[in-house]
């Protein structure tokens, strides 16, 4: 046969080993797992190769019964919960072979609201799924929701890229445990390029969202970290590009000598940049995620750098943890009440070959 | 005569010959000028047939996926006329219809989606409203082909069609789909043939949706990029102009001293780009395989026709000079025949008048040259009565009695020469035995010729004559005998023979 299928990820298998021996050899063992290859001084960073792992194996664990029944919902249907999506199904396929049926929803609403979150939430009956798992649209409003359901019955876990509030009763949280580490890390790369001097502005996602208010704050206090730092403005954009748009124009509009733009998830850098290039600003852009036209935009140097998150591994590990949970085992020996997922900072230099590994360079 | 008639024997076998020579060397000439036309031929065939081969391959193989998606479409109608007849009033009713779906006609992904963009499936139950682009209109406005990228894990085919007036679990349903992993749809389309072709499935801009290496130039990479190298900026830009356009082509590319032929087709309905490649030296290895074969059989075919035309033309020689040969003898022979005939006597088969002049002439010059080697004697003979029995008994009777004395003395002097020298005159020459029993011969002959007057058989007079040391030649010892014949035909009337008269 001449048809090498798998190079491509056994490519992406390889680097992101190689990623993760990066980390434990950088001693990176503490809350944050982020491996940011920043620049050092006169140095060009460091090539990423790869921050997303297509390459999952389930564990040895052996699963009490023959068939699970979950139910997720997470905060708005966009393409990075697909990605995470598509790890689910891959550890979906895998426990089917070994002849488990896992069946699940997986769902959420079409615009962020923790309000819809907590309807979706209350319609749910304990008998009808194993586990519950939520991908935390505000953890004010849905951590005691959450305590609630645990207290009725149900086996609730959190995922993706927001945990519930500290001291919830949900049994365990698989995702990003670094967001307020990214922000930071994000914004110290930008700092350097900036020469640690300039004025900079605050993209945030859904108020409320943890993983959100956790990067902004980290992106907040590495800049107050910096005599010559200073934030001019702080919006949210609710998970809308079009009004990431909206937002930026009215911040270089009010600060026309901005120098940067930290943002904070997935719509916000797309927004910005398309409001940096169409009025011709030079403020430098770092944000979150992989979308499409974001690693377009980095690419083309108008970002300056993207924290990418392993969503698929994020999919892949929620559906094992939470057969072991339906199980009834407790963290601890079998999973972790938080599990790691990894985020790798990528530059220009990186977007080409990121732009294939996810989107396949097709139209 | 003899001389031209070898002359043009010995023409003939020259003839044969050259034109024999000139045959095997217009025939070697022209099967090797057949033979190299052929090697040519062969090479412009090469790059013909490969772009060819390859354009029916590429056609086979994008016909192949128009019929699976045909076929997938054919089916997710049978499913919803299925879907449509069952009472569905639960999660778990609607899985395990979909399932039954996907085994009974062989669906990988088979998808419902309600009007609020959930997808339901066999296992899950999703949002897709960001997952699917055909989603995001409000209703489908027909069957929708469409390329998905699952990231970084597969790129799929997703087939849908609008559907109408179907409700499950009390949400109206949108559309139905199917999904296709591509490389499952490449692994349906390969098929072993040792490596010596390849084939990939690209998008329009070359991005490769299989993630599969072409041959061993272009690795699993875009195929514009990968091509880029091995073209002129003419025919690369040819071939990417075909590429967005979605117009089959083909293309030879030289990659390290290697030809590769590659020809690419759109895949109806998909946006899908079909690239089929082979190595050209794949292809001339087949043909110049049978054109070795070819030639060998041409070389063969000389040495064979070498060969027949050289034991044609020894056959052809030896013939000839078999026919020359017989033809010689029966020459000789007729010559023989001739020359007999001059000498012989007809009638009697004795040597004749002619036979007897040159025997006299070539004793005569022996006897000048005193090589006689021994004694001779002559002996002259008449018949009596010849004339008579010609005018009694008629010439039959005649001729008879010549015969009967012929034999006479040729029984007598079978150790002679016996000439006939005229009508009714016979010369003997006697030498050596015949010489010797002369006289005792003659005694006896004489003796029966006697007998034979009162018997009325044949009566020969003869006189003889021994050839005397002063004789100058034959004809002196032959007048004397002759003298002696006239005297003993006397004595032989005297006894009663007939004479010419009686």
């Amino acid at each position: 046969m001449f048809f090498g299928v798998k190079k491509i990820r056994k490519a992406a298998f390889l680097a992101a080993a190689v990623a993760v021996i990066a980390i434990s050899q950088a001693g990176c063992a503490t809350e944050s797992v982020t491996q940011s290859a920043l620049p050092k001084e006169d140095k060009p960073p460091s090539p990423v190769v790869s921050a997303v792992d297509f390459e999952h194996e389930l564990d040895s664990y052996v699963p009490k019964k023959d068939e699970y029944n979950f139910y997720f919902t997470y905060k708005i249907v966009h393409p990075w919960w697909d990605a995470v999506a598509l790890g689910m199904e891959d550890a979906q396929r895998q426990y089917l072979e070994r002849g488990v049926t896992v069946t699940y929803e997986y769902m959420a609403p079409s615009e962020a609201s923790a309000e819809d979150q907590k309807e979706r939430l209350s319609l749910l009956e304990p008998d009808d799924y194993d586990v519950v798992g939520v991908d935390v649209a505000d953890d004010a409003i849905i951590s005691p929701v959450l305590d609630e359901m645990m207290d009725e019955g149900f086996k609730i876990m959190t995922f993706s890229s927001s945990d519930a509030s500290e001291g919830c009763k949900r049994i365990a949280y698989v995702g990003n445990t670094h967001n307020y580490q990214d922000g930071a890390d994000l914004t110290e790369a930008l700092c350097e390029k900036l020469g640690y001097k300039g004025k900079v502005a605050i993209l945030v996602g859904s108020k409320g969202a943890p993983c959100h208010e956790d990067r902004a704050r980290g992106a907040k206090d590495t800049i107050a970290k910096y005599t010559d730092m200073e934030i001019v403005a702080v919006e949210y954009d609710m998970d809308s590009i079009d009004k990431a748009y909206d937002l930026t124009l009215g911040i270089i509009k009010d600060h026309p000598d901005l120098d940067g733009i930290i943002c904070c998830n997935m719509s916000n850098p797309v927004g910005a940049a398309r409001a940096i290039t169409e009025k011709g600003s030079s403020a430098v852009i770092v944000g979150m995620d992989h979308d499409k036209e974001a690693l377009r935009y980095l690419n083309d140097g108008i970002i300056y750098c993207l924290g990418v998150q392993d969503c698929y591994s994020i999919g892949f590990d929620t559906i094992q943890v939470a057969v072991k949970i339906a199980d009834g085992n407790p963290p601890g020996v079998l999973y972790p009440d938080k599990a790691n997922e990894i985020t790798t900072i990528i530059y220009q230099e990186d977007a080409a070959m990121m732009l294939k590994l996810l989107y396949g360079d097709i139209l | 005569m003899k001389k031209e008639k070898e002359k043009g024997s010995k023409r003939f076998v020259y003839t044969a010959i050259a034109g024999s020579v000139v045959l095997m060397i217009v025939l070697t000439l022209s099967t090797l000028w057949a033979s190299r036309k052929t090697v040519s031929s062969t090479d412009e065939a090469v790059a013909a047939v490969s772009s060819f081969y390859l354009e029916a391959m590429a056609d086979q193989r994008a016909q192949t996926i128009t019929n699976l998606i045909n076929s997938n479409f054919e089916h997710m109608e049978k499913a919803l006329d299925v879907i449509e007849e069952e009472q569905v009033e639960s999660q778990e009713d609607l899985r395990r219809l979909l399932g039954e779906i996907k085994r009974l006609l062989s669906l990988q992904r088979f998808a419902l989606v309600d009007t609020d963009n959930v997808v339901y499936t066999q296992y899950t139950t999703y949002s897709g409203g960001s997952r699917y682009d055909f989603l995001q209109a409000k209703e489908l406005q027909g069957n929708v082909i469409s390329t998905i990228n699952m990231y970084g894990s597969s790129k799929q085919l997703c087939l849908a069609i609008p559907v109408k007036g179907l409700t499950i679990m009390g949400k109206p349903v949108k559309a139905c789909f199917v999904q296709i992993d591509i490389r499952e749809i490449a692994d349906l389309l390969a098929f072993e043939d040792d490596g010596r072709t390849y084939f990939g499935l690209y998008a329009e801009n070359g991005g490769n949706l299989t993630d599969t290496d072409l041959g061993q130039i272009i690795s699993g990479e875009n195929f514009l990029k990968g091509t880029k190298d091995y073209l002129s900026q003419e025919s690369w830009q040819r071939v990417s102009s075909d590429f967005a356009e979605g117009k089959s082509g083909s293309v030879t590319l030289n990659a390290g001293g290697m030809m590769e032929a590659l020809c690419y087709t759109s895949v109806p309905y998909t946006g899908w780009m079909m690239a089929v490649l082979i190595r050209e030296s794949i292809i001339e290895e087949q043909i110049h395989g049978i054109s070795d074969n070819n030639r060998l059989t041409s070389r063969m075919l000389i040495l064979v026709t070498l060969i027949t035309v050289l034991a044609f033309a020894s056959v052809l020689i030896l013939q000839l000079r078999k026919t020359s040969t017989i033809k010689l003898e029966a020459e000789k022979a007729t010559s023989r025949l001739f020359q007999s005939m001059a000498n012989i006597d007809s009638m009697t088969g004795i040597r004749n008048k002619h036979a007897y002049s040159e025997y006299e002439r070539m004793l005569n010059s022996k006897i000048q040259e005193g090589d006689l080697g021994g004694k001779l004697a002559v002996l002259v003979c008449d018949i009596n009565g010849l004339k008579y029995v010609n005018d009694t008994l008629g010439h039959a009777a005649g001729d008879q009695l010549i015969k009967d004395a012929s034999n006479l003395l040729c029984e007598y002097f079978d150790h002679g020469a016996v000439f006939r020298v005229g009508g009714d005159e016979f010369t003997i020459i006697l030498h050596d035995k015949g010489f010797e029993r002369m006289d005792e011969d003659l005694a006896a002959i004489n003796r029966v010729i006697e007998d034979n007057i009162t018997k009325e058989k044949v009566v020969v007079s003869i006189g003889h004559s021994v050839l005397r040391e002063d004789d100058k030649q034959i004809k002196d010892a032959f007048e004397r005998a002759d003298q002696m014949m006239y005297e003993r035909k006397q004595e032989l009337k005297a006894m009663g023979a007939k004479t010419r008269e009686s």
